[in-house]
């Protein structure tokens, strides 16, 4: 935890840079062409400038001058698609490898932080954030200083060239900017507009759709019409306000180059000697000039979209940071598990004198001590609160006691791999998940330990397999969550459990309501998955008739640490 | 009920014949001809740009030879910035009109698709989630919109800029310009060629990109799962298989789209070679035409211009296809808007049902041959068991589904009645209170001017609001959800009875109060429509003694008698009665 804590600060800017060091030759060949673009870009227009001198000189430009013109615009077009490629592949390399951290990050999350998540929160983390730094890449960083690049050079240019314009233009740049960025944020306040009333326009859809009868049985429909007409008339006001700005946006721009080059180029014309140090030029020139300052005018816009890009990236890489710097699991020890499962003479569970609580100064458990010899049957029962899940959390190694210890068949619990838990044991939750794949997924849960063999007489010990062979295509049905009915659900969630031939079953609480034909079915299933078996589980109806030992938890309300 | 605040008006925005997409651009006529005027000036004037840039070049060239003086330079300039303004002034009102007409397109779209939304029934509405469709359509509606505003901009900025620059380059030199104008042809079709490529790979990347989305919500909501199973790091390499399959559809995507561009601008300037040649020998005058040396720097430019228009113009190619796709899929929507109906309370009256039943779809009969009478100001309990009919019962009423027999009022068979009619005469309270997000006076007069008081005190709800810091004003959330369960359903109770219709079938409304406030409100009830006939769905039977009548439901038969009556004859009632007393008793 402690090292976690200490790395925490940019993990998300250590991944890009893991990722560029070991693509090195995708790295430099991004930064050779993007150099190469902007090089090659710039360099045209001084050809043209040799070519339109020569004919004003009153001759003709040889072939091979215009063959280079050619060549260079056909290299700088290439080059721009290298670039364009490569910052492609880079920015798809910097996603995944960001992807990748974050899943091994939530592989070792502590129990505590990954069970408080929102999944769909977490997910959006993984998705949208991710991509947000990937337009870092595709058109933000990286555009931006080949952007950079670009005015600055043509700034070097113009200065050999006509030292009067570049300074002009040192005084028209920065106010062109800051039009930008007014634009942007006029803009982004008009589109933070319009998201809310969209979602008030989206929202009506549902409510409507959901109250129709009231709509109906009412009369209402016209209101529910208005207020719909005002909900998208907001909408319709805040796209307008963002219509005005991208409409007025670049005919200023251009309005503002064509000033420029009209004031150089009055300025070139005039008689003064003093004036004409500064300004004056030759026509190829002022040809290749007036190409220069529609070039300095387009990276100028495209740094004020750029900005725009970064500060959203900003926004995800923090959010990226924070999840990666959420509190860790321990360290287990590899092994431990395999030496459980050696170890017969072991009591199967033993709980000493464990105090724990998910918050410390909020006990759940005070020094609870519990044997649960190899081969017994021992079931847990107690109100809601008394602690019964918590038990099963220590005892799977989610979380450690505060005081105390949980050892499973001699070992540690907590020390135990995640890896090496399976043939340890079984957990049937209490709610069965669903994950994306076949039938056998379910059972295996993509575990490659696990072979079809085994799942096969898992499902037929869970009393499964039969309905399952009369699926269409058996085992390797698609599974969707209309398959199996509520009972069937609980069969195969036995029967997950039971896969990896565990040595204890965990039984949790069944919540769904099943009918007594289906409960017969349920629990003989359980009690075949039972037999031979250590089993420790939560009071319900059916594991009661499992037999075997019954353990009050808190039997006395006064012992109840939380009503305190 | 007061006149609805003037039909019609509601729906400035809708159109006769929506599912015509013509008729979008008729009715925005004024727009679409500012449009047209300002795009033909822009996208003419376009070539002045290059027409003045060579003529500057050419006179700053006459000034070095003293064959032209400063004020002639000072007039072209001037001359320049003027119609630059006007063109780039054009190219602004352009701009801003056809997103206007964007603007106006998606939002009439929108308001038509509600229109349509608001009349469905419920029975549409649930039978094969049409509802979802109008969902995802409205969201169609922007895209289509989008997309034809692209076409109307391609229309003036690919279309007429093209011509205008073609002529534009023929006048000065048709031999030269025809050479040149070979090349552009060559980099559409490159372009056609690549956009089934373009499609193929963006929908693959788009697919894998849903498939990594779902992987990654399997991966972080199953994380437990796979934890206490050890099967995270088989699921961390399932993943990471997602990733490499997303990297690889990602850079074939991508690579399409951005790389070709500037390939496409390549082609199109192979030309360069000619104008160089060809224009440089017009102005030595060795060429075809006699040319200065601004004819030669305005052919180049206009013509790289043209060449950037034209790679441009597959990707708006591009957009007018998505629009159709979405067109299409709101096409079905796309209806005239009915009317909104006016709904007139009627006046107290003798409600008959005969030999009622309602049958489910399945074919099991959940209950039949129910006939009773009721005069002005009955009240009637209905109540039974756990699924023995009462809501479908109450539900008949509405005439959401088929069912067998009459129900009639003052002798008019409610099935001969038109919606607008029966929803006069029935005043319906379901089990969901539907409440709207708005404030709480909205929900109680929806719309309507009246006071809004007497009605809250009826369901005693009026001290609670008084006490929000808003008061009426005060919004309830979605769904009512700021309210606690007794207050949404009270505040629907308050709802239903401001509609005064002289019969009320409510389902269940007081089954979040305790026994006085149910006692209290049901008195307010009585006392605020003391005409009107009630049919009290519960069971709940705290009020069941104040009842003239009391239908109980069991088993596919409904017994039509009065409490005590019941209480006397029938077991079954006697025990829900019991179990209706514990369970007030628990709750108090």
């Amino acid at each position: 935890m402690r090292n976690a804590a200490a790395k925490t600060k940019n993990c998300a800017l250590a991944s890009i840079g893991t990722t560029m060091r070991t693509h090195p030759l995708l790295t430099a060949g991004l930064v050779l062409s993007i150099a190469g673009a902007v090089i090659t870009g710039l360099l045209p227009p001084l050809v043209l400038e040799k070519a339109v001198n020569q004919l004003a000189a009153g001759g003709m430009f040889s072939f091979s001058l215009a063959v280079s013109y050619f060549g260079l615009l056909l290299l700088a077009g290439l080059l721009e698609a290298l670039k364009q490629v490569l910052l492609t592949v880079f920015g798809q390399k910097i996603t995944r490898g960001l992807r990748h951290d974050l899943c091994l990050k939530l592989t070792r999350l502590s129990a505590d932080v990954a069970s408080m998540q929102d999944a769909g929160a977490v997910s959006s983390r993984f998705v949208s954030d991710v991509d947000t730094v990937e337009n870092l890449f595709d058109d933000g960083v990286i555009s931006m200083i080949a952007d950079l690049v670009q005015v600055v050079s043509i700034f070097v240019i113009l200065f050999t060239r006509n030292r009067g314009l570049a300074l002009l233009l040192l005084v028209v740049l920065p106010l062109i900017f800051w039009y930008t960025r007014h634009v942007q944020r006029e803009t982004k306040k008009a589109q933070v507009a319009n998201r809310r009333a969209l979602a008030s326009v989206t929202g009506l859809i549902p409510e409507t759709i959901r109250n129709i009868r009231t709509i109906h049985n009412t009369g209402r429909e016209s209101w529910m019409r208005l207020r719909y007409s005002a909900s998208v008339g907001d909408s319709y006001a805040a796209i307008e306000r963002t219509n005005f700005y991208d409409a007025i946006y670049s005919p200023i721009i251009l309005i503002t180059n064509a000033a420029v080059v009209g004031i150089v180029m009055l300025l070139a014309a005039s008689g003064s000697p003093a004036v004409q140090s500064f300004f004056g030029m030759q026509v190829g020139t002022a040809v290749a000039v007036i190409s220069y300052i529609s070039q300095v005018f387009s990276p100028l816009e495209s740094i004020g979209m750029e900005i725009q890009t970064i500060q959203s990236a900003m926004a995800g890489l923090t959010r990226i940071n924070e999840f990666m710097g959420q509190e860790e699991k321990w360290d287990t020890v590899p092994g431990t598990g395999k030496r459980a499962l050696k170890d017969t003479a072991s009591p199967a569970v033993l709980l000493k004198d464990v105090t724990f609580g998910y918050k410390k100064e909020q006990p759940v458990l005070q020094h609870f001590s519990l044997t649960v010899r190899q081969g017994d049957t021992v079931t847990l029962t107690g109100r809601t609160g008394t602690g019964k899940s918590t038990v099963f959390r220590l005892l799977l190694g989610l979380y450690r006691p505060q005081e105390g210890s949980v050892s499973i068949c001699g070992q540690n619990a907590a020390e135990i791999p995640d890896g090496e838990k399976r043939p340890l044991f079984g957990y049937v939750e209490q709610i069965f998940r669903l994950v994306p794949g076949t039938v056998l997924d379910q059972i295996t849960l993509f575990d490659d330990r696990i072979t079809r063999e085994m799942a096969e007489q898992a499902a037929r010990t869970a009393e499964l397999d039969t309905v399952i062979r009369a699926l269409p295509k058996g085992y390797d049905t698609p599974c969707t969550d209309s398959l199996f009915s509520q009972g069937q659900w609980q069969l195969l969630s036995i029967a997950r459990a039971i896969a990896a031939e565990p040595r204890i079953l965990l039984l949790d609480e069944i919540t769904a309501n099943l009918d007594a034909g289906t409960e017969e079915t349920v629990l003989r299933a359980i009690r075949n998955a039972a037999s031979g078996r250590t089993v420790l589980s939560i009071s319900h109806r059916i594991s009661a008739s499992l037999g075997g030992q019954q353990i009050a938890l808190a039997p006395e309300a006064d012992d109840f640490p939380c009503d305190s | 009920m007061k006149k609805s605040s003037s039909k019609g008006e509601e729906c400035i925005h809708c159109l006769a014949h929506p599912e015509i997409i013509t008729s979008y651009f008729t009715a925005q006529w004024p727009i679409l001809a500012i449009i047209t005027v300002t795009g033909l000036v822009y996208n003419i004037g376009l070539l002045a740009g290059p027409y003045y840039e060579g003529q500057m070049a050419q006179c700053l060239l006459d000034i070095s030879r003293k064959d032209a003086a400063f004020s002639d330079m000072l007039c072209l300039v001037l001359t320049y910035l003027l119609v630059i303004l006007l063109v780039q002034g054009s190219r602004f009102v352009k701009r801003f009109y056809v997103r206007r007409f964007a603007n106006n397109t998606a939002r009439s779209m929108k308001e038509i698709l509600y229109g349509n939304l608001v009349h469905h029934s419920k029975q549409e509405l649930d039978a094969e989630g049409s509802g979802n469709l109008i969902t995802k359509a409205v969201s169609d509606a922007d895209d289509c919109a989008e997309g034809m505003r692209k076409f109307t901009t391609e229309l003036f900025d690919t279309g007429v800029a093209l011509i205008s620059y073609t002529v534009f380059l023929l006048s000065y030199d048709w031999r030269l310009a025809l050479l040149c104008l070979l090349f552009p042809p060559v980099s559409y079709v490159l372009a056609e060629r690549m956009k089934t490529i373009v499609q193929r790979t963006g929908a693959a990347a788009k697919k894998s990109s849903g498939r990594l989305s779902q992987a990654t919500l399997d991966r972080v909501s199953g994380a437990m799962t796979y934890r206490v199973y050890g099967c995270e790091e088989a699921r961390n390499k399932d993943y990471e298989d997602r990733l490499a399959d997303y990297e690889k559809t990602g850079v074939l995507a991508n690579v399409f789209v951005s790389a070709m561009p500037p390939i496409y601008q390549v082609i199109s300037m192979v030309s360069v070679l000619f104008i160089l040649w060809f224009g440089g020998r017009n102005v030595t005058g060795t060429g075809w035409t006699a040319w200065n040396v601004a004819a030669f720097t305005a052919f180049l430019s206009s013509y790289t211009k043209l060449a950037v228009k034209s790679s441009h113009a597959a990707k708006l190619f591009n957009a007018v296809q998505k629009a159709q796709v979405s067109w299409r899929r709101i096409l079905p929507f796309l209806k005239a808007v009915p009317d909104d109906p006016e709904i007139k309370s009627a006046a107290p009256g003798t409600l008959s049902v005969q030999d009622l039943g309602v049958t489910l779809p399945g074919g099991r009969v959940l209950f039949s041959g129910l006939s009773i009478t009721a005069a002005p100001g009955d009240a009637i309990g209905v109540t039974g068991p756990v699924a023995c009919g009462k809501s479908s019962l109450g539900r008949a009423f509405l005439f959401e589904s088929p069912c067998s027999g009459t129900i009639s009022w003052n002798g008019q068979d409610l099935c001969g009645l038109s919606p607008e009619e029966r929803n006069g005469i029935v005043g319906y309270l379901g089990h969901d209170p539907e409440l709207f997000d708005g404030t709480i006076e909205d929900n109680v007069l929806l719309g309507r001017k009246e006071d809004v008081m007497p009605y809250l005190k009826a369901v005693c709800l009026d001290k609670e609001v008084a006490a929000m810091e808003e008061g009426i004003h005060t919004r309830i959330g979605p769904s009512g959800n700021r309210l606690s369960g007794g207050q949404q359903k009270r505040l629907a109770l308050a709802r239903t009875l401001a509609l005064h219709r002289p019969l009320y079938v409510l389902d269940d409304p007081f089954s979040a109060l305790d026994r006085d406030t149910e006692r209290k409100v049901f008195a307010n009830i009585r006392a605020l429509c003391p005409d009107s006939t009630l049919l009290y769905l519960s069971h709940r039977l705290e009020l069941f003694p104040q009842m003239k009548q009391v239908l109980f439901m069991k088993d596919g038969t409904v017994t039509v008698s009065t409490h005590e009556a019941l209480l006397q004859t029938s077991s079954d009632y006697a025990q829900l009665v019991a179990l209706s007393g514990k369970g007030g008793q628990d709750n108090a």
